[in-house]
């Protein structure tokens, strides 16, 4: 099993499918666009996190249930189940470190305004919190506290090079269309517009991408 | 530009030749004498001489100092990039060949110089493209071994990620075959 | 020249990012960077003393761009330091992300020392450890950080493998004694050079702390 028997299961159409389907498959969705967009993408609202979670729970139960039987029936599901919960955990360890990732190198950014920390859930809201405290105080322990008081901080904005680094949104994307639709890409000389059909890939500036993406007209891949 | 990036501030620490307008006593400890004096040439880090350059104390009053193009920007780099991008070790001329480039072009409306440069990276990024596809089955012949000790930092990292993608692409294959 | 001190840290920085390992902390030239910026502290104070506070720098622009000068240098020597810094917490925190705690990191100058000779002399203030106090105190506040992270999802074992799963058991060499581990199927005792059939999910901390080898 790998990346690809994942991503053939997620069909777009998922009416009349059982909650646990869609909530795999979302999770995989979210999964795929966090590892290819450049900045922190929201986090889900609609408790999916806390279904995932305890649904991971429920395996790991009927697992410890399961083992000891010595019935060759049910150690084949056994392993069935064992290795679609490791896939779960898979999806779900990647989707958060990926976030961390992203948290960590900018934290400082996404800690800057309210729009910005809304994307984090409350624990990746604490960890960066956290975090930046903690390096502040070593900076300070370690030279900065010996510096003059106007040069401790840490957000400085004026200068010609700010100190809140940001990510880059222009980094390249590649995005799948989900309508036929007239797509506007800023490029470096010049701008385009690419008449585009259902299912044509492109790769494009995610600063040009986020906003289809966002309107449901294109899903990162 | 981001703040804690090394290759940045690396960049930021490379020199350019300047020459002061106006007499500072104070900053004698720029070029170890008494103060600088109108006229006094020197070469500061582009952090230093940008600021220097773009700042000026009141509304009527000149730029305390002039720059001018590093010497890995001279005449004769360029001239022989405009014959050859390929023959040209940029690494000699600065380790951040591409960054002092474009810092210079902020600070001067070169178009012949961002033209020259610009045919440059292209050329040159196609042959580290090439490079790096054959690095690993070929090892490199002498000449190659000679084109890639010239690369500068962008072109080197160019050159490491087309290597790892090259790589991770046929481990990717064979994974694939096995299974 | 104000700033020199300041490149050769970030110099450090850049090769640091190329090791597997952390370089002993360059606690000297931290120190001579930071007095730099008190130094030129003390310049702008003393330049400004005779003004009492109405300086015009139109009226005195020798005094206006040596206080630019200063004030820039300063700035830059803290980009400097805090480019020094965080590319070694980075590592420090990728470092604990791998299991590492920091007895194993306090511990690594020594191995080192050991291994090629005179090198545990250029960490300059005599201590064995390539790391700075603060900083080992920083591994322990950042491990701590992270062990309450990962707490939040303890099904989950937020640091292990980033390899999408491909086989449930594997082929596993054992490089170090390790003891006994606990598995569903009965406790296993792994000794050096013994060979299991193991579920991976089972062994994967072991793998990335160099216990087990996996067979391909």
């Amino acid at each position: 099993m790998d990346i690809d028997d994942i991503l053939r299961e997620v069909d777009p159409a998922s009416h009349g499918i059982p909650l646990e389907t869609r909530d795999l498959q979302a999770l995989t969705r979210l999964w795929v666009a966090e590892r290819s967009a450049p900045e922190l993408l929201n986090w889900p609202a609609d408790g999916l996190f806390e279904r995932v979670n305890s649904k991971i729970k429920s395996q790991i139960e009927k697992i410890e249930d399961m083992t000891g039987d010595m019935d060759p029936k049910t150690n084949f599901a056994l392993i069935v189940i064992q290795t679609e919960l490791e896939r779960y955990k898979f999806l779900v360890r990647s989707y958060l470190r990926t976030r961390i990732a992203k948290i960590d190198k900018h934290t400082l950014h996404y800690l800057s305004t309210e729009e910005l920390r809304q994307r984090l859930s409350p624990t990746e809201l604490a960890y960066a919190t956290r975090h930046q405290a903690l390096l502040h105080n070593h900076y300070l322990s370690s030279f900065l506290s010996s510096f003059p008081q106007r040069l401790q901080n840490l957000n400085d904005t004026a200068g010609n090079v700010s100190m809140i680094d940001s990510p880059d949104l222009d980094t390249a994307v590649f995005v799948r269309l989900l309508r036929e639709k007239d797509v506007f890409g800023r490029g470096t000389d010049s701008d385009t517009i690419l008449p585009a059909a259902n299912g044509d890939v492109l790769i494009m500036r995610w600063s040009s991408a986020k906003a289809l993406v966002e309107n449901g007209d294109a899903e990162l891949v | 530009m981001s703040y804690y990036d090394v290759d940045a501030i690396l960049t930021d620490g490379e020199k350019v030749p300047c020459r002061f307008e106006l007499d500072v006593p104070y900053l004698g400890h720029l070029d170890n004498s008494n103060g600088l004096k109108p006229g006094t040439r020197l070469n500061l880090p582009l952090w230093l001489a940008e600021m220097f350059a773009l700042a000026s104390a009141g509304e009527d009053s000149k730029p305390p100092l002039t720059l001018t193009l590093p010497p890995c920007l001279s005449e004769q780099v360029l001239a022989a990039l405009k014959a050859d991008p390929r023959a040209v070790p940029l690494r000699d001329q600065s380790a951040y060949f591409y960054g002092v480039a474009v810092r210079m072009l902020d600070l001067f409306d070169e178009r012949e110089l961002s033209a020259i440069l610009r045919t440059t990276f292209v050329v040159r990024a196609a042959d580290v493209g090439l490079h790096a596809r054959k690095a690993e089955e070929s090892g490199l012949g002498g000449q190659g071994e000679e084109f890639l000790r010239g690369l500068d930092e962008w072109e080197r990292r160019l050159f490491r990620r087309g290597h790892e993608g090259v790589k991770w692409a046929k481990e990717w294959t064979d994974n694939v075959k096995k299974s | 020249m104000y700033g020199d001190l300041g490149i050769k840290l970030v110099q450090h920085a850049k090769r640091t990012q190329n090791l597997a390992h952390l370089p002993p902390y360059q606690a000297e030239l931290v120190r001579a960077v930071t007095r730099e910026v008190r130094d030129l502290n003390k310049d702008v104070d003393d330049l400004l003393e005779p003004f009492q506070g109405s300086f015009d720098p139109a009226e005195d622009q020798a005094v206006a761009y040596t206080l630019l000068v200063n004030h820039i240098s300063m700035r830059r020597n803290k980009r400097c330091l805090l480019a020094y810094h965080r590319t070694r917490t980075d590592k420090l925190e990728e470092l604990v992300w791998n299991g590492a705690d920091v007895i194993d990191l306090s511990g690594q100058q020594v191995r080192d020392g050991g291994a090629s000779g005179s090198k545990g002399v250029a960490s300059g203030d005599g201590s064995t450890s390539s790391l700075s106090p603060q900083e080992e105190d920083y591994v322990r506040q950042y491990g701590d950080l992270l062990a309450a992270y990962k707490g939040q999802w303890t099904d989950i074992d937020l640091t292990g493998s980033l390899e999408p799963p491909r086989d449930l058991f594997i082929d596993v060499r054992v490089l170090k004694d390790a003891g006994e581990i606990q598995t569903e199927y009965g406790a296993i005792t792994l000794t050096k050079n013994s060979q299991f059939y193991v579920r991976q999910g089972d062994v994967e901390r072991l793998i990335a702390q160099g216990y087990l080898q996996k067979l391909s």
